[in-house]
């Protein structure tokens, strides 16, 4: 397959991901600490437990995706 | 958080026996994971193994990828140089690229078998002065007579194999009397920070999660699985090599380009990228380093184990004894006299 498929385009953006990730760095750590909590306390990991602080990872990646495209 | 449980629930179903499932048409066939009558499990689809071997094999800059296969390969080598003997004719099973014979010399083993399940493998086989036979072999079927070799080899290829009780009674068919085999795997807790991230955060984004490491063998079940096969007195020790990467995704990536990817039949065939995004900073936040980067734990495992032979050192006989405990107060004590 060349030129530009579905499949270059997925793995281009899962390659500049780390890079991404590291602009988000904060919010990546505070709800890392959400998560991690449930391991040693007596809160037990349930779907969208930390559904706030992911939210606020994703905004946060998203527009550092947004600003990269420009 | 011991993250076992994945791990754990996947060697437990040797335990299950579900008999064919019985539909209209009569008998159905079972897929493939379930123990069947036989006693084999199959939890790793090998024809997608050699595919991804070949594809990883194929790839321009894949020597990169190749430092654990180079560091094990080099401690495997060193276990055959501790064993003061010449072997005339050795195996080496899922050798890759042959990281192993690259550190031995013709002194240690005068000729040396290389197998791989991946053709493209084989072709970029490692110089060295033992001369070597190149040999595409899958390690679950052994294509060889019984006393053939004085030594058997196999670096991290282990782990992927369906039957291992029966790959390890083959080898120990294979040996000659008083043949050994040198064998590394990786076992225990292996990735167990990858795991770890991975259950939390698919649990905590969709509820539940699935397998993404395959299972690995336990120290103790080595002692059984060689004994059990044939082996006399054996050796297993356990090394731990840590690598520290940037991130998760670079931790997939090189298992990826490592040829370690995902084979086992229950995989899911997707990663949302959403848990993807929660998996990476979970993995960072529980297991981050100090500099920002993250470790992976590679559990290796060492196992030397011999073809019983007469010559061999056994217990001795009851009775046989020449000494006694009760003689032991009987030992004299230094003397000031300058007894050491």
């Amino acid at each position: 397959m060349s030129g530009s498929n579905v499949w270059s385009r997925t793995r281009e953006r899962l390659r500049i991901f780390p890079e991404l990730l590291a602009q988000c760095a904060d919010e990546a750590a505070v709800y890392g600490k959400c998560v991690a909590a449930t391991t040693t306390g007596k809160q037990e990991l349930k779907k969208d437990l930390c559904v706030k602080e992911f939210e606020a990872l994703k905004t946060c990646f998203t527009n550092a995706a947004k600003k990269r495209a420009k | 958080m011991s993250g076992s449980v994945t791990v754990r629930v996947l060697r437990r179903l040797q335990g299950l026996r579900t008999g064919p499932v019985r539909g209209p048409a009569g008998l159905r066939a079972v897929p493939g994971r379930f123990l069947s009558s036989g006693g084999a499990m199959n939890v790793f689809n090998r024809d997608m193994k050699k595919r991804q071997k070949q594809r990883v094999a194929a790839l321009k800059d894949g020597h990169q990828y190749d430092y654990l296969r180079n560091e094990v390969g080099s401690r495997v080598a060193d276990r055959v140089y501790d064993i003061a003997r010449t072997f005339p004719l050795a195996l080496d099973i899922g050798g890759g690229k042959s990281h192993i014979a690259e550190h031995l010399n013709k002194d240690v083993v005068q000729s040396l078998v290389l197998t791989d399940v991946s053709q493209q493998n084989l072709k970029q086989c490692r110089q060295t002065e033992i001369p070597t036979r190149c040999i595409v072999v899958d390690e679950e079927f052994l294509p060889f007579k019984e006393n053939t070799f004085d030594l058997v080899l196999s670096s991290l290829s282990l782990h992927w194999i369906n039957d291992l009780p029966g790959a390890i009674r083959q080898i120990q068919q294979v040996l000659k009397p008083d043949g050994v085999f040198i064998g590394a795997m990786v076992g225990g807790e292996t990735l167990y920070e990858l795991r770890c991230s991975l259950q939390l955060a698919e649990s905590e984004r969709e509820g539940g999660f699935s397998a993404h490491i395959s299972p690995f063998t336990a120290v103790t079940d080595l002692g059984n699985l060689l004994g059990g096969a044939g082996f006399s007195m054996l050796t297993v020790d356990v090394d731990e090599v840590q690598v520290h990467y940037p991130g998760m995704m670079e931790v997939m990536t090189d298992l990826q380009g490592m040829g370690e990817s995902n084979c086992a039949w229950n995989r899911r065939s997707l990663l949302h990228r959403d848990t993807m995004l929660a998996a990476a900073a979970v993995y960072r936040e529980m297991y981050g380093n100090q500099d920002g980067s993250v470790p992976a734990t590679f559990e290796i495992l060492y196992m030397i184990g011999w073809k019983p032979h007469e010559s061999q050192a056994k217990p001795a006989k009851r009775g046989s004894a020449t000494a006694s405990f009760g003689d032991l107060s009987k030992i004299s004590r230094p003397t000031n006299a300058g007894r050491s």
